[in-house]
């Protein structure tokens, strides 16, 4: 008998193949048989009009505090993501010595927007090597991680303060390099460095005080390993994308390893930039190297209040400076009248487009619910002022507690966004999910790619999409044995209606430690998760308790760490 | 490790800083022939994604940062597409 039977589906394998009907059977963590299963199992699924394909799997995530306090990610579970990559864009929360512990968290607050009371209420301190983290978080895991190791920590430990102000010397060079091995050993999926952030006193982050030769040397032994080198270029800057993309070409050349950058967005007025990107993309895999630029599924939308810092004021300082250091009750004073009001009004004033396009989504008082959904140029109308003098004056009437939102700012059109998707060199990923949590959702990318690039545009095929976010992913980011159905390989699986799956409306809810609140997306049309052969999610009954989630790739065993 | 192939498209050329690098030193490097004030200003203005980033620190002044050891220094003009 089996543990575990999905009938009647219509699998979909992740090998771009075309969906057959079969049965699946499972028995413990694996695939038993996949055909006609006339014996009975343990427990059996109908998925008669459904699909079943491999679990879906996220490679640009920060989920790394999160998984602390829950194990599920929640809610991209729900979505039918079974592995999560964290650790991206140089930060990790190991290896992680005790005393740099608040200066990590200044940098997950500034470039991720976590809040730093989410750490305080949420995250028990009891490790600091990268094995005593993983062991952390392996008890009660619900989904697969693959956990980067941040370079930026990875200086921190080695060169203590001076990890944020010049380049290391060799042995210091040779001490990260005896880190990273033990963080590889311990089964880190591989080493991710940024280019371009900022930590919490807007000074660069550590990575990027590394020269090219201690890139150049930790890449040395990813390749020991053969593993994945993850980058933050200036994306902003088709030239300097370039660039770095053709230094990760070199290193991918130099050593054989994948490497992956992130991300990479087009609008109508970059679209000339991302072709000349993907040209270059398309020479150096070309050469032989592997440089996989990742590319969201899911529109730029932008939600705010300002009760906790956002980086859409990130280039007016006067109102940055109030929204990052500012108690709620001296950002109300400055909103309500007198000079620091005429400065801040002035400052913005050059950006008026862009209030006015602004959407209220959200107030506490009914006074002002009237007002929802119009956007700041049409309240501003009705109350007879600008559009910036509404969102001030509302913020100041609720407390700070008025939530705007900037929707579908770019990376919205279809003609663009589909084809890139779809380009064979293109990986599909960059979610950020679990980071920015008060700006925006980051749930629900992979219902989006099937409800609107699949059924509604049909700009990719359902098995096209499902191969770009499983094996496809799996082979760029070197996970074994996951990403396709097909017998001996572990069972993780999603069953969803291809007629309904889809991300559901953006809400905010408060289920963050420390009363915090966040904006998530609910899964629609996803029917049941299986984790290792085991039912972690479903629409039916929710999250489960058996907690099968694994760290992905497996720390090396004995022998073959003596081996290697 | 070999490549496939060679050729790549010719792009606009940049370097990565060495150890101590200033802008007057890859000046000299870089732009030899040119008057090194003439080349630094060149280089600066090539540049202006690490010339006049913001990210020098609370209460640092735009065009006072160093230039990191990680940066991409362009020493030519944006090509025309």
């Amino acid at each position: 008998m089996y543990d575990l039977v999905i009938r009647n589906g219509r699998i979909v394998d992740g090998s771009g193949m075309p969906a057959f009907s079969a049965d699946i059977a499972i028995t413990g963590d694996r695939i038993a048989r996949i055909g006609r299963v006339e014996e009975k199992a343990l427990r059996e699924i109908d998925a008669t009009g459904k699909v079943v394909a491999p679990g879906f799997i996220d490679p640009h995530t920060h989920f790394d505090a999160q998984l602390l306090w829950d194990g599920a990610a929640k809610p991209a579970l729900s979505h039918g993501v079974t592995t999560i990559v964290s650790g991206n864009c140089s930060l990790s929360l190991a290896p992680l010595k005790a005393e740099h512990r608040m200066k990590l968290v200044g940098m997950f607050n500034q470039i991720e927007e976590m809040p730093l009371k989410a750490f305080k209420e949420g995250v028990v301190w009891d490790w600091e090597t990268f094995p005593e983290y993983l062991a952390r978080i392996r008890k009660g895991l619900s989904i697969n991680v693959g956990q980067l190791v941040g370079h930026s920590v990875l200086r921190l430990w080695v060169m203590g303060e001076a990890a944020m102000e010049r380049t290391a010397t060799a042995d210091e060079i040779a001490g990260m390099q005896a880190l990273l091995r033990e963080c590889l050993d311990a089964g880190a999926i591989g080493l991710s460095t940024s280019y371009v952030d900022m930590d919490e006193t807007l000074k660069p982050v550590p990575s990027r005080y590394a020269d090219a030769a201690e890139v150049d040397a930790l890449a040395a032994v990813l390749s020991e390993y053969d593993r994945i080198l993850q980058i933050v270029p200036e994306f902003y800057d088709p030239d300097l994308t370039i660039a770095r993309l053709d230094q990760l070409a070199e290193i991918s050349l130099k050593y054989g390893i994948s490497t992956t950058f992130s991300p990479l967005f087009v609008n109508a007025d970059n679209i000339a930039a991302v072709n000349r990107v993907m040209a270059r993309v398309d020479e150096q895999f070309a050469r032989g190297a592997r440089v996989w630029p990742q590319v969201q599924t899911r529109p730029i939308d932008i939600s705010f209040s300002f009760a906790v810092p956002s980086l859409i004021f990130i280039r007016l300082p006067g109102w940055y400076n109030i929204m990052r250091f500012g108690s709620p009750e001296e950002i109300i004073a400055a909103f309500a009248g007198g000079e620091s009001r005429e400065r801040l009004i002035a400052e913005a004033t050059p950006m008026m487009d862009l209030w006015s396009f602004l959407k209220l989504r959200q107030v506490a008082s009914q006074a002002n619910q009237q007002y929802v959904g119009k956007t700041l140029a049409e309240i501003g109308k009705l109350r007879g002022v600008t559009a910036l003098e509404a969102m001030i004056d509302l913020s100041v009437e609720e407390k700070l507690d008025a939530h705007f939102m900037a929707e579908s700012m770019g990376h919205n059109q279809d003609d663009q966004v589909g084809p890139l998707l779809r380009h064979p060199r293109v990986h599909i990923g960059a979610s950020d999910g679990g980071a920015h949590i008060l700006s925006f959702s980051t749930y629900g990318d992979t219902g989006y790619l099937f409800g609107h690039f699949v059924r509604e545009a049909g700009m990719l095929s359902l098995e096209e999409a499902v191969k770009k976010i499983t094996s496809d992913t799996a082979a760029i980011w070197g996970i074994p044995d996951r990403g396709l159905l097909a017998k001996g390989l572990v069972a993780d699986i999603v069953v969803f209606d291809p007629a309904a799956i889809d991300r559901g409306a953006e809400v905010y809810v408060q289920d963050v430690p420390g009363e915090g609140s966040r904006y998530i997306r609910d899964a629609h049309g996803v029917d049941t998760v299986i984790v290792a052969g085991g039912v972690a999610w479903s629409a039916a009954e929710g999250y489960s308790a058996d907690a099968r989630g694994a760290i992905v790739p497996p720390a090396l065993a004995a022998a073959e760490l003596e081996a290697a | 490790m070999t490549s496939l192939t060679a050729e790549l498209t010719p792009v606009r050329k940049s370097i990565l800083p060495k150890g101590g690098d200033t802008w007057e030193s890859i000046a000299a490097r870089e732009l030899p022939d040119v008057a090194q004030s003439d080349a630094v200003g060149m280089l600066q203005s090539w540049n202006l994604h690490v010339f006049m980033r913001a990210s020098g620190g609370v209460g640092r002044m735009r065009g006072d940062n160093p230039i990191l050891p990680s940066d991409v220094i362009f020493v030519e003009a944006p090509h025309r597409d």
